[in-house]
């Protein structure tokens, strides 16, 4: 049996984030899908398309217009509202990502923490607030147009430098802790700016990843913060957390967002049995080896082995190689659609 | 001597391996408590005890080499094996690098003065486009606790810096980290470098990073994967007697 889509790809991302039924799970990618070849496609390459609205917002759509992802995602890196704040910034070519000189922090402690005047109205932060504006006229109705606030702890890795931040989490929790309430206060600020622009949901990166800390830490330094966080910003929540985080899952199933992004590292089944219903999850298709080294059906494996767990959307783990193949990335929404296909057969 | 310092006994039921636990005994049984001491502030992370304690040690008259291998290094196989099994974070282990620092800051410049040979010479550096350097910088640390020579390249390494710093020093192995999806295939660009220039077969290529694999490792041609500090040191030793054989 064939199947029939019955929903609009916008429908379809905000349904699956708030708990209602849907046609088929949404393909998404809440941290990009941009690439090289993408860039070439529309001539919008990095490291402009990460600075004018015009081009971010091209390149942005392309993962809907040409790979028939159900989701837009036009902040495609992690580090414009860092740039914002006077970071030191290494913006790149066009197949490399533009990130944060860590090495030289601006800030060393709670006293510097200071939202500088004109914040919002910078060019790296008016690049994401525009462009969302752009998408969002011209296929607001069709898909959904999320967006991205980094949260105080990758905030606090810019700032600060991730060594000396780790360091001051054990050397001073009470100031670690005060430092994130500070920090908080710019995830806000433009999570809203973005919401008013017109985004449908926000992804909130917030790296406490297993690779670094433990789950405990989760819970002592950002679970109620992020509870707080879900009840402030008023769209649909997507923690985004790299590498392991089974040992922290539990926890993230309790933070009131309305869903998780997750890392190839952890196992689907594992992880959905873990949250158990009570937040959704979307990944997690392995970058650097499925998407970007192998073919077609290695990818297919990857979200059937996803979408047999149940897992809420499928997407790719985090942000992809630059040079990923465009046909290993289209073959994530094909392959859904397969698994769907087969799986009417099984019930008709 | 068994270990006598209370701390560093409860530190051993971390220690879950049968092997591994009668291997770090041994360290201590011939060694003095005071270097059960340093151990134990170094797993603690508290680096002005440390600190103390190594320059009492030389003091007293123990030898660079003794208080480093029988108390920092000690002290750090614990610490590694903690962060291996997740008991500890990277937190954790930065308090104790810091540590070591401080204790190496009395070693470092008796053991520059002597002539005893290093293990062997390795290149370091993360990756172009990947900043992140807490990883490669731990195996620094424990590559040169070894007994090797390493220079380190910093972030942002291009492909033909890699190239020219193992030219000049003719080293025998190159490490390379990256934390980023997004760029672990510049690894893979910098072993085709070697490739291109002709001089792959000079060096023996190690990788490393919290989102490599074994399996990474392999499909971009690297000759080893160290998927922590210890597994560096470890993997490092096998590269030269590789090369040397």
């Amino acid at each position: 049996m064939v199947f029939v889509e019955t929903m609009t790809s916008r429908e379809r991302v905000l349904n699956a984030l708030t708990g209602k039924p849907v046609d088929r799970p949404p393909v998404a990618n809440p941290t990009n899908v941009a690439t090289v070849e993408l860039m070439d496609m529309v001539d919008a390459p990095f490291p402009d398309a990460n600075r004018d609205p015009e081009l971010n917002a091209r390149l942005a759509a392309t993962g809907y217009t040409e790979l028939g992802f159900d989701s837009i995602m036009p902040y495609f890196s992690i580090i414009q509202e860092s740039s914002a704040l006077g970071c030191e910034m290494q913006w790149e070519q066009k197949d490399n990502w533009p990130t944060v000189r860590m090495y030289n922090p601006i800030w060393k402690g709670i006293g510097d923490i200071k939202i500088p005047s004109g914040f919002l109205e910078h060019k790296d932060n008016i690049a994401i607030t525009r462009s969302i504006s752009i998408l969002k006229e011209e296929f607001g109705d069709e898909v959904a147009i999320i967006g991205k606030t980094m949260g105080p702890w990758t905030l606090a890795y810019h700032v600060f430098g991730v060594e000396m931040f780790l360091l001051m989490s054990i050397d001073d929790p009470k100031m670690t802790m005060e430092c994130l309430h500070k920090l908080k206060e710019i995830s806000v600020l433009f999570g809203q700016a973005q919401i008013d622009a017109g985004a449908d949901a926000l992804t909130f990166p917030d790296h406490a990843t297993g690779d670094l800390v433990s789950g405990e830490y989760y819970k002592r330094f950002l679970l109620e913060l992020h509870q707080e966080m879900a009840e402030v910003l008023e769209v649909p929540l997507i923690l985004h957390i790299c590498g392991n985080t089974l040992d922290r899952m539990d926890y993230i199933a309790q933070n009131n967002m309305a869903a998780f992004h997750f890392d190839s590292m952890n196992d689907p089944q594992k992880a959905m049995d873990i949250v158990d219903g009570r937040i959704a999850l979307i990944g997690n298709i392995n970058n650097p080896v499925t998407l970007y080294s192998k073919g077609p059906e290695d990818v297919r494996a990857e979200v059937y082995r996803c979408m047999d767990a149940g897992v809420n959307m499928i997407a790719p783990e985090c942000a992809i190689p630059l040079a990923t193949k465009l046909e290993n990335l289209l073959e994530i929404p094909n392959a859904v659609k397969s698994w769907m296909e087969e799986h009417s057969l099984e019930t008709n | 001597m068994p270990i006598v310092n209370e701390g560093l006994e409860k530190e051993m039921v971390h220690i879950a391996k049968p092997f591994e636990a009668q291997h770090i005994r041994d360290l201590f049984e011939e060694a003095d408590p005071l270097m059960q001491e340093i151990a134990y502030a170094l797993i603690r992370g508290d680096n002005n005890e440390v600190d103390s304690l190594t320059s009492d040690a030389l003091e007293k008259g123990f030898t660079a080499n003794t208080v480093m291998d029988d108390g920092l290094i000690a002290g750090m196989a614990i610490v590694g094996i903690k962060f291996r099994d997740n008991i500890i974070f990277v937190p954790e282990v930065l308090i104790s690098a810091r540590a070591m620092k401080a204790g190496m800051a009395h070693i470092e410049p008796i053991l520059s003065e002597s002539d005893i040979p290093p293990v062997g010479e390795v290149i370091m550096g993360t990756v172009k486009g990947d900043l992140h350097d807490i990883g490669k910088n731990l195996c620094i640390m424990m590559l040169r606790g070894a007994g090797f020579i390493v220079h380190d390249l910093g972030v942002d390494t291009k492909p033909e810096e890699f190239i020219d710093a193992v030219m000049d020093h003719g080293a025998g192995v190159l490490g390379m980290s990256a934390l980023l999806t997004t760029t672990m295939p510049n690894m893979g660009r910098v072993i085709q470098a070697f490739e291109d220039e002709g001089i792959r077969e000079d060096v023996k290529i190690l990788v490393g990073g919290a989102p490599v694999t074994q399996e990474f490792a392999e499909d971009m041609g690297a000759d080893g994967y160290g998927k922590d500090a210890i597994e560096c040191v470890d993997m490092a030793k096998e590269l030269i007697a590789a090369k040397n054989s």
